[in-house]
């Protein structure tokens, strides 16, 4: 089945004012803006849409605090959108929406939409590094630093839910939508990726009682790690609520850097994902701090050497 | 702050208070970093004469931090706390959670003395960066 993967969130929040300084600062373009909301996009066209909570024309809400209102997939072409009504519609309604997407409700309630994706495909340059006995990343006189750089999230990576049935669900995205899974942490959750995706995972799931069902968190691809670096310590200037990072995951592989949000969800950079085909085997291991990243760091204030030596100040 | 210094942080008593209460205003809250270690480790929330004082720390997981922005703890109401990694509400009163990942939990109180229009953090206080 040639789903691609996540193309749009929709939110049902309080705070508009909030959620739109918020995900302006991450560096997503606001488009459609309307008094009820707007959407924020990557580069590729992949992105976030808000709208106030008393919407009628959003999904009904999980019974929990989570603000996510529907995850909309976006697939290869018309057939792949009607293999999946076929497929869905033996147990549930679907919905057949004005603008040709499909809607319907997951195995553990969450809101579903499928599409003919919207994404634009990108054509930009990786991060390029110079490295000893590799040919160079960048020719000569090409600079690496540069504090102006846009830094803008390309593309929406993936997405994690807290569920209160992760067998359940798993089966659900395995046995009817044709995920496949890459990685799992024991009695935590698996990370999974649709069939025409090689990311290491667009969907990730955490097992946890059904009061906290919802989104644990979003995130978007950036260029690279520095990129990913320069536009998280923009966000912790700017007076953002930095929670966990920078650092890199060991499954995956991906940089990470995770902020708080008034969408009531993390909301994560991330830089430099594992790709996997069909040959590859997964990995299991218990979720602890040691398997949850190579490496953290945490920001702090710049600095710089020089001045006086310690303790001859003035 | 050099990161030098932030690692000296221990638990000992607050001698400065944390601000006037004047200084806070009336149905917003404030984050405090008492021991000076980079980031605020606790919160108040002023209500009228009466100030709720909690840890930055959300019951769910170890050490979250819970506001979106500098100060921002409250939700859009201004009538819970929230945190804003998973979106649970407390109310600013008991602490306690009344909704989200940590239902059936509560923060963690500080204890403070207002007095002489100023706002003191009472005892000794705990580092609460995550180290």
């Amino acid at each position: 089945m040639r789903i691609i993967g996540p193309d749009e969130l929709i939110f049902g929040v309080d705070d508009l004012d909030a959620c739109r300084a918020f995900l302006v600062d991450y560096g997503l373009d606001e488009v459609d803006r309307t008094e009820g909301g707007a959407s924020y996009h990557a580069l590729d066209g992949t992105g976030i849409t808000i709208r106030k909570r008393s919407d009628p024309s959003l999904p009904r809400p999980l019974p929990t605090a989570s603000m996510l209102r529907k995850t909309i997939y976006g697939v290869e072409d018309q057939e792949t959108l009607e293999e999946i009504a076929a497929e869905l519609g033996k147990d549930r309604d679907i919905i057949r929406e004005a603008d040709g997407s499909l809607s319907c409700r997951d195995d553990l309630d969450f809101a579903l939409g499928f599409r003919v994706t919207t994404r634009r495909k990108l054509d930009l340059p990786a991060e390029m590094i110079n490295s000893p006995g590799a040919k160079p990343g960048r020719p000569a006189n090409v600079l690496g630093a540069n504090q102006d750089a846009e830094a803008k999230p390309r593309t929406l990576s993936h997405i994690v839910y807290f569920v209160p049935d992760m067998e359940r669900l798993t089966k659900f995205y395995i046995e009817r939508l044709k995920f496949v899974i890459t990685d799992k942490f024991t009695n935590t959750g698996p990370f999974l990726r649709p069939q025409s995706n090689f990311d290491h995972h667009v969907l990730f799931m955490i097992q946890t009682p059904a009061y906290m069902q919802g989104l644990e968190h979003l995130a978007f691809h950036m260029q690279g790690p520095t990129e990913l670096m320069l536009a998280g310590s923009r966000m912790v200037k700017k007076g953002y609520e930095s929670f966990w990072g920078p650092g890199r995951h060991k499954f995956g592989s991906n940089w990470f850097w995770y902020f708080n949000s008034p969408l009531g969800t993390h909301v994560e950079y991330d830089a430099d994902m594992d790709l996997h085909d069909g040959a590859w085997t997964e990995r299991e291991t218990p979720m602890s701090a040691e398997a949850a990243q190579l490496f953290l760091f945490e920001n702090v204030e710049k600095w710089a050497p020089g001045g006086p030596p310690p303790g001859k100040q003035g | 702050m050099s990161v030098a210094q932030r690692h000296k942080a221990e638990t000992r008593e607050i001698a400065e208070p944390l601000c006037r209460l004047e200084d806070l205003v009336d149905g917003r809250s404030r984050g405090f970093d008492p021991l000076g270690e980079g980031r605020d480790t606790m919160f108040v929330v002023r209500r009228g004469a009466a100030v709720h004082a909690w840890r930055n720390h959300c019951p769910h997981y170890d050490r979250a931090r819970m506001a979106w922005k500098k100060d921002e703890f409250l939700d859009p109401s201004g009538e819970r706390i929230m945190c804003f990694a998973h979106g649970a509400l407390f109310d600013i009163a008991s602490g306690e959670c009344v909704l989200g990942p940590c239902l059936g939990q509560s923060l963690t109180p500080v204890e403070i003395e207002l007095r002489d229009g100023l706002v003191r953090v009472r005892g000794k206080y705990a580092p609460g960066f995550r180290r």
